[in-house]
């Protein structure tokens, strides 16, 4: 081994795992085309390396891992797409039985709302006629007069007797 | 942990007030189910003698004044009778207004806020006026005219809901 072994020995290793910058790289094959020792170690690792290779790529190449893609399967069939009752308790972050603690007071608050905003979600704006207090007046005997303002609350009828209507208006 | 304790407790006393608002929700609503339920419609009924004799104005009917001033001239109004009639739909009550005219009032239809009468005035057992109002809550309906004495009798009729 010269000198410039001791140096390039440890960049050696790098080169033989490929870990080497562009400059070490060139380097280290300047020196392998001179040194007959170093390229005698970079041959023996490389035969260490494939010796040891060998075997696991053989072992890997006979090996089909279907042991490996049934327990796969098996846990994908283990956690199979859940019924839709069961999705909604989930997504309700519920548990069977409902909790009642939770439930009652929201249907309880859920039944007051409706009760109130029905009315008002329901309400019809009544017509000139439903909003007028008689709906008719008859009378085979007598006149009759029919006073109903818009504003007030009150309706009149009055039945006039005789000659009475000329003297009370 | 303490908290998680907590937490349960706040939870139970919560339960335990739906269960309270819950009952008394029921207990209130009752008997205005029950009142729906039968229907029945509390009915005021004024009977009224309006005259120009006197100046004498009942504290009572100021309302039934003010509502007649624009129109009548009467000088005196007496409260002759005030009841309170519990009407069932379509159960005629005839009430005697004088001795020769009364008054047959039939709730027809009841709604939420809303009751329909039929009236008919009647003197001696012939009838003189038939009516249908639709009285809401606050609304009077008057009918007047019949005499009585020097003066009119006026009907103040309204509904309580």
């Amino acid at each position: 081994m010269k000198d410039s072994c001791s140096s390039i020995s440890k960049l050696l290793e790098k080169y033989f795992d490929r870990e080497t910058t562009g400059d070490e790289g060139i380097l280290v094959q300047d020196h392998l085309r001179q040194c007959a020792v170093c390229q005698a170690q970079l041959k023996s690792m490389e035969e260490l390396r494939t010796t040891l290779r060998a075997p696991v790529d053989e072992a890997v190449q006979k090996e089909t891992f279907a042991w490996v893609w049934q327990k796969i399967e098996r846990e994908i069939q283990d956690r199979a797409k859940p019924s839709w009752r069961e999705s909604i308790r989930a997504w309700f972050g519920l548990s069977f039985p409902f909790r009642r603690r939770v439930w009652i007071p929201a249907v309880a608050v859920a039944l007051l709302i409706i009760a109130i905003g029905s009315p008002l979600l329901f309400k019809e704006t009544p017509s000139q006629t439903e909003l007028s207090i008689v709906e008719y007046v008859q009378s085979d005997t007598h006149n009759v007069m029919v006073f109903e303002s818009e504003r007030e609350n009150v309706a009149i009828i009055w039945l006039f007797e005789g000659t009475e209507g000329e003297s009370s208006t | 942990m303490a908290l998680r304790r907590n937490r349960r407790r706040i939870l139970y006393v919560t339960g335990k007030r739906a269960y309270f608002i819950i009952v008394a929700f029921v207990l209130v609503l009752a008997p205005l189910w029950v009142s729906t339920a039968l229907g029945q419609v509390q009915t005021r009924l004024r009977i009224i003698e309006a005259s120009n004799v006197g100046s004498s104005i009942d504290p009572a009917l100021r309302d039934v004044h003010d509502d007649l001033g624009s129109l009548f001239n009467f000088t005196s109004y007496k409260l002759l009778k005030d009841e309170s009639l519990s009407l069932t739909p379509n159960r005629p009550s005839e009430i005697n207004v004088h001795k020769e005219v009364s008054l047959e009032i039939t709730l027809t239809n009841q709604q939420k806020k809303k009751a329909v009468y039929q009236i008919r005035i009647l003197r001696q057992g012939s009838e003189i006026l038939d009516t249908k109002v639709r009285l809401s809550p606050g609304k009077t309906v008057l009918i007047g005219g019949p005499k009585h004495g020097q003066g009119s009798i006026i009907l103040a009729i309204s509904a309580r809901f």
